[in-house]
């Protein structure tokens, strides 16, 4: 009578809810619903703002030089004196992410030297031609409430702006040493400041240091 | 990062000395930062320079040294190394005070790293990195410029980002000996600036750019154009004139967007002529000719195929033709092209020579000195011709130092001063038609009569090293190839070294495309068997040309409207011929005339050879692909040879293996391999007698047409920011001479003679021979070669006062 | 319209008119129901096109749990992976031996463009071989972001064409076509 021993269980999973995400089925029915995402979760880019609505991108191409795919393209161009575009000499003239080489490894946001280029939660989108999955300045850039453009083609739900422009800081302190060690967040616009993350990360102190 | 072809070799005899407690040892005198170098171990620096003094400004080198007095912080640039001096690198102290270094120097210094030019490659970021605290303490407002200024049209300076290293000004002053820029104000308010209205208008302006360790000193043709992580780069060799510079050919997608010099210990020692190194800009030029064209009956250009450009042309080399250029090209290209013309097309008058420089023949003959030959201590150089820093910048920079600091004596013979004329031992101002005169006065007076300074030419064993070149194209060339013959019967142990003004002359005497008495080559073996004369002087095929003897005339790469030094023949010639084949990239003058264009590819889109004035060879770096429909030199010859029509497999076979350097006939057996790479070995042959006629004194002065290096060349006068360098036409002439004509200052003169009539401008020197009437070549405004006469062996012009404004 | 055209041609034979479009419609809402797909996981997008296979995202509701070994009873071909210069003819094999209709998803970055392999091993992008319907971004797409893609195909398929979809798209991949001029330059374009 053995192998009766796993009817249980079969029956048991009868009673139980069911697993399956209804997502994409019943076309904006209340069952069509997505996983819940992590914070970290690195899905499409935006291009970030200053309160005062400035850019933060300053066309340095730190970001196209450290991506690994090559996708990023950027030009810088001079900052009109009287009207500028970002604080500073220079402005992100060009922006352009190819989404068909982006493989979302976050390393341009670790290199923004100005908190530019976040990533958002977005992560449904799909194309049908490859020239639509070039995204240029137009579509990564925020609008002025930072908030990112929520673009046809992708599905954005309720919520989901929430927690694009933040950044991470865990391995780019920008020399503050409130910072070292610690894993926290960066001002996002709209909502203001995440709560560092409770665990602090444990960094060996340097040889030669007493403490 | 400054590339460097020179290797550093471990001592093992010498000054003991111990470094981080190993025992080593370090030549006498030697500094000590040079000896830790060579020892393996990197002392930080930003004002020390391997080229220059050192100053010890920056005080990041700083090391802890115990000569036996107890260990004490001293600049390792400062310091020789003593015996039994004791050097601890890497001990807290030293550690201490390089962060406390760092920390000053970036308590001022912006952070803008992202969007410099040198962010990537700045050796503050470097040490700051390596070396430096990691934090900074200050919290007060940095220190604020104006951000870039402008203090030439090449260069801009942002003061904000200056440590005060003082490598820019030390360069300019001490190297270059424009010192025009300069550490004004005290304190922390010390700044590097120009004088007021005085720019930094120095032929040398890009090196204090590359040597910047921030990002202080940008470049304006490469100022935002790419960051260092997107640059690939190739070893290369400037062109543009016949130095041989080692170069860096920087690109980004696909556009060369910087040439950086390279430490090369025979040739330019990492300097680099501000020509040598913003030459590319003109590789993107709007006006580049980028297809075949052909000019339709109205005169307008039209684009064809290459395959009706080929036809074309090779139809019209079948009949009489001639070729005038080539001496920009690659030395492979040379040959292939001289193959072709002489072989397949059986064309007998050829010059890559445009009548303008030093004929190939005087050359051949003679025996030739290296840079570093020439510039050992102890030996002196005669200049004869004109001022190298307008012919050879970026080796005029190496006679200067060993002038400069004693260790060779310089004379000139010239008819206008040359920038060393204070320095040097003598300045001999001489008169066109009377230079060999000069010269003979000079080596065979006896010693009574002559001054005390020349004692260093004759009786004496220091070698010696003539630098020569064209003086004047207004005159014949003979004068100068009896000046040299002079020199030769008087000093048979002298060395010779030519000063071309176009890049690959002597490969273009190599590939047998000057002309002259040739050795031919037997097919198998590099043994002379017979002696052949082949191409013909410019001078005779643009005469010939002007007759109607010429059917079809082939520029490669050749502008003699503008070179050539009797314009109207030049015109003629143009004229009178049929079709007029021009294997460019511009249009410029002379290619205004032309029938058939056949575009080309320019410098750092092919691979090739060059060999420099010494006879080195050195490789050319492609590194970007040639635009549009654009092919090689190379490229264009090899498919002539194949729509022509005797088509000649022996040739055939040569084109196919002619890619490679080996090929003949230039084949190793000729070259001379040293550590400092292959050169060329020129056999010497006897010289040809020449015998020039001094002329009779007019009552008029005589026409010097000198170089100036920013000229309307084609070239340049398609890069950007370039073509503005070129100054506007002014002619010289000695102050005694203006008061003998009664001409003032300010006023426009009236030159003229049996072939022109022009009023120009003009200025008093006293640096101009007395009775000579210097004038720039091909310069804006005014193009002094219509008064020439190529048959005469000197111009005379009359000159009288203009109407006053 | 005849009925000897559709003897002889099968379905392609239908003229439109009032009659035949809701029977095209009709045959277009069932393709887009029960659109298998054939299984060419590569890499490790493979994984995520597997978990969208699972109970959590359950393909059976878009009517494609059914991942077919052979090409023949497949409709949708999901190319999930990088696609190596040797995979490449065998891909192309598998979708020539595909039943026509039948559409493309090119899942992942590597498999639309190479993404980060962009190397002489890799083909860059699946399009160059294959015409592709839709691309899914992403280093791998989650399950959810397949599913957007293909949910994005059954909209294409519900409002398509019942027949020549690539003739009367103008040719589906990468839209390039290579022009040839008089022997001797070559010019690409993009159509």
């Amino acid at each position: 009578m053995g192998y009766l021993a796993g009817f249980p269980i079969t029956l048991k999973k009868w009673f139980e809810g069911v697993t399956t995400k209804n997502y994409r089925a019943g076309k904006g029915g209340k069952s069509d619903v997505k996983a819940p995402k992590p914070d970290r979760l690195h899905g499409r880019h935006v291009l970030n703002r200053y309160e005062d609505g400035l850019e933060k991108c300053i066309g340095c191409e730190l970001c196209a030089g450290v991506c690994p795919a090559k996708c990023i393209y950027v030009r810088g161009a001079d900052n009109n004196p009287t009207d500028p575009t970002s604080p500073g000499e220079r402005f992100g003239f060009v922006y352009e992410i190819n989404y068909l080489r982006c493989i979302h490894c976050d390393l341009c946001v670790e290199a923004c030297p100005t908190e530019a280029i976040t990533e958002s939660k977005l992560f449904e989108f799909s194309f049908e031609d490859r020239k639509s999955a070039i995204y240029t300045k137009n579509e990564l850039l925020v609008d002025e409430d930072g908030k990112p453009q929520q673009l046809p083609w992708e599905d954005w739900r309720e919520g989901e702006d929430k927690a694009t422009s933040g950044w991470m800081r865990a391995t780019a302190p920008s020399g503050d040493s409130n910072y070292v060690g610690k894993v926290a967040w960066s001002g996002e616009l709209g909502y203001g400041v995440r709560q560092p993350e409770s665990v602090e990360l444990t960094i060996k102190p340097k040889s030669g240091d007493s403490k | 990062m400054t590339a460097t072809e020179s290797s550093a070799v471990k001592a093992t005899t010498g000054v003991p000395f111990t470094l981080n407690g190993q025992e080593l040892h370090a030549e006498e005198g030697e500094l000590l930062i040079e000896a830790c170098d060579k020892n393996g171990v990197h002392i930080p620096r930003f004002c020390y320079h391997k080229r220059m003094e050192s100053v010890g400004m920056c005080r990041m080198c700083i090391v802890e040294v115990d000569t036996g007095r107890g260990p004490a912080l001293q600049p390792s640039c400062m310091l020789t190394v003593t015996p039994e001096m004791k050097v601890e690198t890497e001990s807290e102290a030293t550690k201490d005070a390089q962060d406390g270094v760092l920390e000053l120097l970036l308590a001022n210094h912006p952070l803008d790293c992202p969007v410099c030019d040198k962010g990537g490659e700045c050796p503050l970021q470097d040490n700051a990195f390596a070396y430096g605290p990691g934090e900074s303490r200050f919290v007060e407002e940095k220190r604020h410029f104006e951000k870039p200024i402008p203090i030439s049209d090449l260069v801009k300076l942002d003061r904000e980002r200056c440590i005060l290293c003082d490598r820019c000004t030390r360069f300019a002053s001490d190297v270059a000996g424009d010192s025009l820029i300069h550490f004004i104000d005290r304190g922390s308010s010390t700044q590097v600036n120009t004088f007021p209205d005085h720019p930094f208008a120095s032929y040398y302006s890009g090196n204090t750019v590359q040597i910047c360790p921030v990002g202080a000193l940008t470049a304006a043709p490469y100022r935002f154009k790419a960051r260092p992580w997107d640059l690939t780069g190739s070893p290369s060799t400037a062109t543009v004139d016949s130095s041989g510079s080692r170069v860096l050919v920087q690109s980004s997608q696909d556009k060369v967007v910087r040439i950086q010099g390279v430490d090369s210990d025979a040739v330019n020692w990492g300097w680099l002529s501000d020509k040598e190194r913003f030459i590319y800009e003109a590789n993107v030029s709007e006006d580049r000719i980028l297809q075949p064209m052909r000019r339709a009956v109205d005169g307008s250009l039209e684009p064809m195929r290459w395959n009706d450009a080929l036809k074309q042309t090779s139809e019209a080399l079948g009949k009489k033709a001639a070729a005038i250029g080539g001496a920009r090209l690659t030395l492979e290209a040379q040959h292939v092209w001289q193959k072709v013309l002489a072989d397949e097309f059986s064309v007998v008058s050829y010059d890559a020579s445009l009548g303008d420089d030093v004929s190939a023949d005087v050359v051949d003959s003679l025996p030739k000195a290296t840079y570093d030959w020439a510039f050992n201590a102890g030996s002196v150089v005669v200049v004869v011709g004109q001022d190298l820093k307008e012919i050879l910048p970026s080796i005029y920079l190496r006679l200067r130092g060993v002038v400069k600091d004693g260790s060779v004596e310089l004379v000139e013979f010239n008819y206008k001063s040359g920038s060393l004329a204070k320095l040097a031992r003598k300045s001999v101002q001489s008169r066109p038609g009377e230079l060999a005169k000069d010269v003979k006065q000079a080596f065979t007076a006896t010693p009574g009569e002559r001054s005390s300074d020349l004692n260093c030419l004759v009786d004496t064993d220091k070698p010696l090293t003539v630098i020569f070149s064209r003086p004047n194209v207004a005159e014949s060339a003979d004068y100068l190839t009896e000046a040299l013959q002079v020199i030769q019967s008087v000093r048979p142990d002298a060395h010779f070294l030519p000063a071309f003004r176009r890049g690959n002359t002597v490969g273009a005497q190599l590939a047998g495309l000057t002309p002259g008495v040739r050795e031919v080559a037997t097919e198998d073996e590099i043994i002379v068997e017979q002696v052949a004369v082949v191409g013909r002087p410019t001078a005779e095929i643009l005469q010939e040309a002007a007759n109607g003897e010429v059917e079809t005339l082939l520029l490669l790469g050749a502008d003699p409207i503008s070179d050539f030094p009797d314009k109207a023949l030049a015109e003629a010639a143009l004229d009178a011929v049929n079709t007029v084949i021009a294997v460019d990239c511009f249009e410029n003058p002379s290619v205004a005339s032309a029938n058939v264009i056949l575009p080309v590819a320019m410098y750092g889109e092919v691979n090739g050879h060059f060999v420099n004035s010494e006879g080195r060879l050195s490789p050319l770096g492609a590194r970007v692909t040639a635009p549009g429909l654009v092919r090689s030199d190379l490229e264009i010859a090899a498919s002539l040879a194949k729509t022509a029509p005797q088509s000649n497999s022996d040739a055939q076979s040569s084109l196919e293996t002619s890619h490679m350097l080996g090929s003949e006939p230039i084949a190793w057996d000729l070259l001379e391999l040293s550590s400092e790479g292959a050169r060329i070995k020129t056999p010497t042959k006897p010289i040809q007698r020449v015998k020039a006629d001094v002329p009779t004194v007019a009552d008029g002065l005589r026409l010097v047409i000198g170089n100036k290096l920013w000229d309307q060349g084609t070239i340049v006068e398609n890069s950007r920011t370039l073509a503005g360098l070129c100054e506007t036409f002014k002619v010289r002439i000695n102050p005694a001479d203006a008061d003998r004509f009664g001409l003032t200052a300010g006023a426009e003169i009236v030159v003229k003679n049996a072939k022109a009539t022009a009023s120009v401008p003009f200025i008093t020197d006293s640096s101009v021979a007395e009775g000579v009437l210097w004038a720039p070549a091909n310069v804006r405004g005014f193009d002094p070669r219509s008064f020439v006469t190529f048959s005469e062996s000197v111009c005379y012009v009359e000159v009288s006062a203009g109407e006053q404004k | 319209m005849g009925i000897s055209d559709i003897q002889s041609q099968g379905i392609e034979g239908l003229d439109h008119n009032f009659l035949t479009a809701p029977l095209e419609k009709l045959v277009n809402w069932s393709r887009a129901r029960s659109s298998w797909p054939a299984t060419f996981g590569l890499a490790c997008c493979a994984i995520e096109m597997m978990a969208t296979g699972g109970s959590h995202y359950d393909l059976a509701r878009l009517g494609m749990e059914v991942f077919r070994a052979s090409p023949r009873q497949a409709d949708v071909m999901i190319v999930a992976g990088r696609v190596s210069q040797k995979m490449a003819p065998v891909l192309r094999q598998i979708y020539d031996q595909m039943m026509e209709p039948k559409w493309v998803i090119s899942m992942g970055v590597c498999a639309s463009s190479g993404g980060m392999f962009n190397n002489y091993a890799i083909v860059q992008g699946v399009d160059q071989i294959v015409p592709v319907d839709v691309y899914a971004p992403g280093c791998p797409p989650g399950p959810e972001t397949l599913l957007h893609a293909i949910t994005t195909l059954h909209t294409q398929i519900e409002n398509g064409e019942l027949l020549k979809r690539r003739e009367a798209n103008g040719g589906a991949g990468a839209g390039m076509y290579i022009e040839q001029l008089d022997g001797q330059t070559l010019s690409i374009g993009a159509a």
